[in-house]
């Protein structure tokens, strides 16, 4: 620990430890009579306004894994890489047409994960497990990416990197993922609640600094554009093809304006498909508090959109290039050492910590949607029909930890490029869902088989197509666009297109056949309830609480 | 095939350009922002920022505007017992 700046690493220790204490005060905030409930621990009593909301899906989204890639993309390739702006604009009118159906059919029947829902509507066991598989299959390596953030930051601290021993190499890493497993198990959703307002206060502070103070330091925007612009248009010797692209074209393979669109696109749909998406949105009190958000969360997009920017500052600044090749060439670490360089180790260390901070929040939030998903949707559905609230919600605690240290275990035994690829596949996998769940929103039309057969067919050739992406330096995994019918599209969208053709096919054969369709438990009006303006009926045994 | 509940089918049949208005902006927000060949290009610039960048940016104030607009329109579509509440609730 030669090498580390005793400012910084005091400022991020200090706010971290402030961060356990919320974290773990967080069990006694709108403490309920009964804790030993999913609602509780797994959603937070059900009862968050539009400002909790807008705190807690913010932190949800726009993750340190965010902060750390979309940089990091934008600094290897490009244009390429504001695709993520892009999605994070048109994902909330998406959203707002979808979205405040799912709160309130779940409201009604007191669903607590997407899953749930599946099994709702479709009567199917079979589509729910697959569902709650996707969902904890997509989470496991974004949980481990939020690690691979830390990571990165701990790296250009300075913080590990002499250790010989991997334990004690990793031994930040370590702790911090524990005291995040602890608190998760111990308040639930309040955790990353409350500790939500800490990181964007964090966050918000240092990228508003950083974006008025860094151009000073470079010579204004033109010059930070005008070297991207160079930059990315310079032939790379190693492919004899252009650096990247500074605006999407109709050239380069991966960068083309169908590229950009369709990984936006894809990136969009897929956002609130997610099952910690869903649990931040279930967490809110109204079916107008999600719609209300919808309004407010672009504010996150305009931070993310200058986030991306830090990208071509990192070009435009040799210090920062200089010590990225010297790290092997990591882009990841583009955002962290473009701060090192550019402000005193006291702000450096604000940053730092905001970003660190920023990885628990989601991580926890994962944590807790997979751990739901594993408990209501097999564990309740397959091993124990009869389980309490208490045992459900005991064995999600549980779940939590699991699922938290399996990532850790992710993070520290492979190498980050399998997790950066799995997080990319786990993209294309959450897709191809939204056939069934966005699909079930709105219609009744689709048979539970064709969607099942739809949704296999989807995973294999997503899985497949990501696989044989290669370029002229790596044979696999090479990036996330495909070429059908001689266009470049991104796989998820390609995929999630396969899997509906098969499931509007196979549900007119199966429909001409008459096969059997499940029983749907759902009635039309509660699609557009809100219990507490008009009670709904609720039927029996599907243990909704009373909120507050 | 779709199945809108019967209250708000008869909601959308009384309210059929508000209805209209509330489709077109989300359709709108949605299109301007993936159809990508509208605004990726360099120039014209505004300020220092070539305009894809600039238009990205400002695409998301409009966004939220959009979306409250949309928003505002659909409680219009609401059954009339409960717009005074709603309309508290807007405020608070």
């Amino acid at each position: 620990m030669s090498n580390v700046n005793t400012t910084t690493f005091t400022i991020v220790v200090v706010l971290f430890i402030v961060v356990t204490g919320v974290g773990f005060g967080a069990a006694r905030w709108r403490r309920a009579s009964d804790m030993m409930h999913l609602d509780q621990w797994g959603l937070g009593g059900r009862g968050f306004g539009t400002f909790i909301t807008w705190f807690l899906l913010g932190g949800d989204l726009y993750t340190a894994y965010t902060f750390i890639a979309v940089p990091a993309l934008v600094f290897g390739s490009g244009s390429i890489g504001f695709f993520a702006v892009a999605y994070t604009i048109m994902v909330f009118p998406i959203a707002l047409i979808f979205l405040p159906r799912l709160w309130s059919i779940s409201r009604v029947h007191g669903y607590v994960t997407p899953a749930d829902f599946i099994r709702g509507r479709y009567g199917s066991r079979g589509l729910a497990l697959a569902a709650a598989f996707t969902g904890i299959l997509a989470l496991m390596p974004y949980i481990a990416l939020q690690l691979v953030g830390i990571d990165a930051v701990l790296q250009v601290m300075g913080v590990g990197t002499t250790a010989t021993n991997t334990f004690l190499k990793d031994l930040p890493l370590i702790i911090a993922f524990l005291v995040l497993a602890i608190f998760t198990y111990v308040s639930g959703l309040r955790a990353p609640a409350t500790i939500a307002f800490i990181k964007d206060t964090l966050i918000y502070v240092f990228v508003l600094v950083a974006i008025f103070y860094i151009p000073t330091r470079l010579g204004g925007w033109s010059h930070i554009f005008g070297a991207a612009q160079t930059h990315f248009a310079a032939i790379n010797p190693k492919t004899g093809k252009p650096n990247g692209t500074f605006v999407p074209s109709s050239g380069s393979i991966g960068s083309t304006r169908f590229d950009f669109a369709s990984l936006a696109l894809g990136s969009a749909v897929a956002l609130f498909v997610y099952p910690h998406a869903i649990t931040g949105t279930l967490a809110a009190k109204r079916r107008d508090t999600v719609k209300r958000n919808m309004v407010y969360l672009p504010t996150y997009s305009v931070l993310l959109a200058l986030i991306a920017l830090f990208g071509y500052m990192a070009v435009a600044d040799p210090v920062t290039g200089a010590n990225i090749k010297k790290a092997g060439g990591n882009a990841q670490l583009a955002v962290p050492y473009l701060f090192q360089h550019m402000f005193p180790s006291w702000f450096t260390g604000v940053a730092f910590a905001g970003i660190i901070i920023g990885a628990l929040v989601p991580a926890a939030i994962m944590a807790i949607a997979a751990a739901n998903l594993f408990t209501r949707n097999i564990f309740k559905e397959f091993f124990k029909p009869d389980a309490t609230p208490r045992l459900q919600t005991q064995m999600s605690r549980w779940a939590s930890l699991v699922v938290k240290i399996g990532a850790l275990l992710f993070a520290i035994e492979l190498p980050h490029t399998f997790s950066i690829n799995l997080q990319l596949l786990g993209g294309v996998w959450i897709l191809q869902l939204a056939p069934m769940l966005i699909g079930g929103l709105f219609t009744r039309w689709f048979h539970r088989w064709a969607l099942l057969t739809g949704w296999f067919a989807g995973m294999i050739y997503g899985t497949i197509a990501a696989y044989n992406v290669k370029n002229a330096t790596t044979s696999h995994w090479a990036g996330s666009s495909d070429i059908v019918f001689g266009r470049s599209i991104y796989i998820g969208l390609s995929a999630v297109i396969l899997n509906l053709v098969i499931a509007v096919v196979l549900t007119l054969v199966l429909k001409a056949a008459r096969v059997p369709e499940g029983a749907d438990e759902t009635l039309p009006h509660q699609y557009t309830a809100d219990p507490d303006k008009t009670p709904a009926p609720v039927p029996a045994g599907v243990g909704l609480s009373a909120p507050d | 095939m779709t199945e809108p509940t019967s209250r708000s089918r008869s909601m959308i049949a009384a309210h059929p350009i508000t209805s209209a208005t509330i489709a077109v902006l989300v359709a709108a927000d949605i299109f301007f922002s993936l159809y990508a060949p509208i605004y990726s290009r360099v120039t014209p610039k505004v300020g220092d920022f070539p305009f894809f960048y600039f238009y990205l940016l400002i695409f998301m104030p409009i966004t939220s505007l959009v979306l409250w607009l949309a928003i505002r329109l659909q409680k219009r579509l609401e059954p009339p017992a409960q717009a005074p509440e709603a309309e508290r609730e807007a405020v608070g």
